[in-house]
């Protein structure tokens, strides 16, 4: 079990010796049980941090927000970044040093375990809760156990545990400068891209029937893709201005722009964005399920990922994220590739 | 004019609206959202997950076609929308209040005739809040109540077994004049127990804003707050919180060319968002709202400050979309307040 004072202590101590110039963590919300993103740089904030199975968002996304804005401010980066990382959070921090988006010693990773559960899915909570609000969320090792207004409610991981958490075959954050938690690699309760390999079951007809409501469903909001740590392009497909525009930017360079994608949340435009946006994610993916989270409509964007990760995994044995020097998926080859057309 | 409905009865009054196209609440994928009820209509829906703006306020709306054959003069057609009387069935007291507020913005100084043309066409028919349908409902903060009836044609009040149906408009008074006989008249214990819903509904607990009223001056007064930057420093920037409001009205206009030669094309107008980067980017290159601190204090000032300054109300309706589908935390009650108490 992880004892919160430990991380508070680590971040409390970083910020104090200068050895951190900010500290990106988890606290308590100001809606309901669940925690927040929050950045801290006073060391006595430090007991803000939380750790607990609400802690559902991928921090790293908040490294590519630094990066970019002391490139905006022409800053150096100074005393590193202190992030909170769980295992797929650190992975995807892997694939970030891995594309050398920063430096490694820019950034201290906190590491702490999911010890073989991981993080919550409210909407599978909702129905089960009853028209109960929640309080707090633990987890005592065997069971979730939520506080609410008409007393404690019991729930076992497999209800209420996110899809991605539930097929999640690395919780340990194996890349780290300290760690919490203790190591429970493989004790995931579903089959690697179970829910994937259960849609694929179905025929051409179905899938596609399925697909097409999904995408009619999408508003194009954009949650999945800003909320996406990967997704830290300057210029992005969906844009109205799809490439940065400077003084210096002729009107004919902006007149002749290429618009990608319509701004019409109608079929094929949305077809064309998740799918653009599936096919930049392959072999960067780390499955943090983030986007999926994130989507309002409930649009199962994680299923569009896991088939190029798994297509990645089965084709070139390639795992996204295993390590900072590893090759990465789309800019390497193998002399044994089997494909003709590469040589 | 005051009746009351049966349960069993709902479906028989919708059956009667037979110059209506009936919509209502349904659950789909996980979600509830407005859909044609085909007979059946459920009102057992917490809040739909997207507000009732869509039906006056589509998220694409076609304004003309237009075709340039090469040495002819460019043809245009108007595209108006269909006259088609539409019924909405479960909206909730907070997103009532949004219509009168997009009337406002569409159809006050100015008439926007695409928006006036659906909107003579749609009843709402609402459902009050017996007991909050959110733990971030707050519309007791903005001037609303569980029980309030602005912008509403119909009010229906769940008492168990039965409702009680209240006409708001000469709309409302036809729409139950159609259902005739499947309503009865209210008894004197009847007044009596929707009085007393409607009591107990305002006394329950909300989510409250401390100083709904001092808000536009302490607001205009903290323009420069550090706050904003510190409060939006989570702000992912995603359509979210705008796509789902049901006041936020914000649109980008955009010609979609379908075909090159013969140049073919549509002028589309479709939601936009003051949350995305891109909003108020310059041909320049310039952004005047560059952070996420400087997006936030525009959506929370426009609703707070600016649309209060113009019109006279607030421009929220405490529905709590925004707060419950944040994906990062972001909650407008905890930032209205927290600005206003730091406030000069």
């Amino acid at each position: 079990m992880i004892n919160i004072q430990d991380i508070r202590d680590t971040a409390r101590d970083m910020l104090t010796k200068g050895e951190a110039r900010i500290v990106i963590g988890y606290r308590r919300g100001t809606r309901g049980m669940l925690a927040e993103p929050t950045f801290i740089t006073n060391p006595e904030q430090a007991d803000e941090l939380v750790w607990d199975p609400t802690c559902f968002h991928n921090l790293s996304l908040y490294l590519v927000h630094d990066r970019k804005f002391l490139a905006h401010m022409r800053q150096n980066p100074g005393a590193p970044v202190a992030i909170v990382a769980k295992g797929c959070d650190a992975r995807s921090i892997v694939v970030l040093l891995q594309e050398h988006y920063f430096k490694r010693e820019d950034i201290y990773i906190i590491g702490v375990s999911c010890e073989g559960t991981g993080v919550l899915d409210e909407r599978k909570l909702a129905p089960l809760l009853n028209g109960a609000h929640a309080t707090n969320a633990a987890f005592d090792g065997d069971d979730f156990v939520f506080t609410t207004e008409v007393g404690e409610k019991r729930m076992s991981a497999r209800e209420v545990l996110a899809d991605r958490c539930l097929e999640c075959r690395t919780p340990y954050p194996k890349e780290h400068n300290i760690v919490f938690g203790e190591d429970e690699t493989g004790r995931q309760l579903e089959a690697p891209f179970a829910a994937l390999t259960r849609f694929e079951a179905q025929g051409a007809g179905e899938r596609w029937e399925e697909w097409s409501r999904h995408f009619d469903r999408c508003m194009r909001c954009f949650a999945c893709r800003s909320v996406c740590p990967m997704c830290y392009c300057d210029e992005c497909v969906v844009d109205s201005i799809t490439f940065p525009v400077t003084a210096g930017t002729t009107a004919e360079e902006k007149a002749s722009r290429i618009k990608w994608i319509e701004r019409s949340a109608t079929r094929s435009e949305n077809i064309t964005y998740l799918m653009t946006r599936a096919m930049h994610l392959a072999g960067r993916c780390t499955d943090c399920g983030a986007c999926e989270r994130a989507c309002p409509v409930n649009v199962p964007i994680r299923m569009l990922n896991n088939k190029m990760e798994r297509e990645a995994r089965e084709k070139f044995g390639f795992e996204p994220g295993a390590s900072i020097g590893g090759p990465s998926l789309v800019a390497s080859f193998l002399d044994s590739d089997p494909g003709d057309f590469i040589r | 004019m005051e009746k009351i409905l049966d349960k069993k009865q709902v479906d028989s009054w919708v059956a009667a609206l037979t110059e209506w196209e009936v919509h209502g609440p349904a659950l789909e994928e996980g979600i509830w959202t407005y859909q044609p009820t085909n007979g059946k209509v459920r009102l057992d829906h917490p809040n739909t997950k997207q507000s009732p703006k869509e039906f006056a306020f589509p998220q694409r709306e076609i304004f003309f076609s237009f075709e340039q054959i090469k040495g002819e003069a460019p043809r245009l057609k108007q595209i108006m929308p269909k006259e088609q009387r539409h019924a909405v069935f479960g909206v909730r007291p907070c997103d009532g209040r949004g219509v009168p507020r997009m009337d406002k913005v569409f159809n006050d100084h100015v008439e926007d005739k695409y928006y006036t043309s659906r909107r003579k066409n749609i009843a709402y028919v609402g459902l009050a809040c017996n007991k909050p349908p959110s733990s971030n409902c707050f519309c007791l903060s903005v001037g609303g109540s569980p029980v309030s009836t602005d912008g509403l044609d119909v009010q229906m009040t769940d008492l168990g077994d039965r409702y009680f149906v209240r006409a708001i408009t000469e709309t409302g008074k036809a729409m139950m004049a159609a259902g005739g006989k499947i309503f009865a008249d209210p008894s004197a214990a009847e007044q009596k127990q929707v009085k007393q819903t409607h009591a107990d509904a305002v006394a329950y607990p909300q989510r409250k804003i401390n100083d709904p009223d001092g808000a536009p001056a302490k607001l205009k007064a903290s323009f420069n707050s550090p706050l904003w930057q510190e409060m939006a420093q989570a702000c992912i920037g995603c359509g979210i919180c705008t796509f789902l409001c049901p006041t936020c009205h914000c649109f980008d206009i955009n010609d979609e060319v379908h075909n090159k030669a013969p140049l073919m094309g549509q002028r589309v107008r479709t939601w936009d968002n003051c949350q995305f980067p891109d909003f108020t980017m310059h041909s320049s290159g310039h952004n005047p709202r560059e952070g996420t601190g400087a997006r936030l204090r525009q959506r929370v000032n426009h609703k707070f400050q600016y649309f209060h300054e113009n019109f006279g109300m607030h421009q929220c309706t405490g529905c709590g979309r925004c707060i419950s589908e944040c994906p990062v935390g972001i909650d407008i009650v905890t930032v209205v307040n927290k600005v206003t108490e730091h406030a000069g």
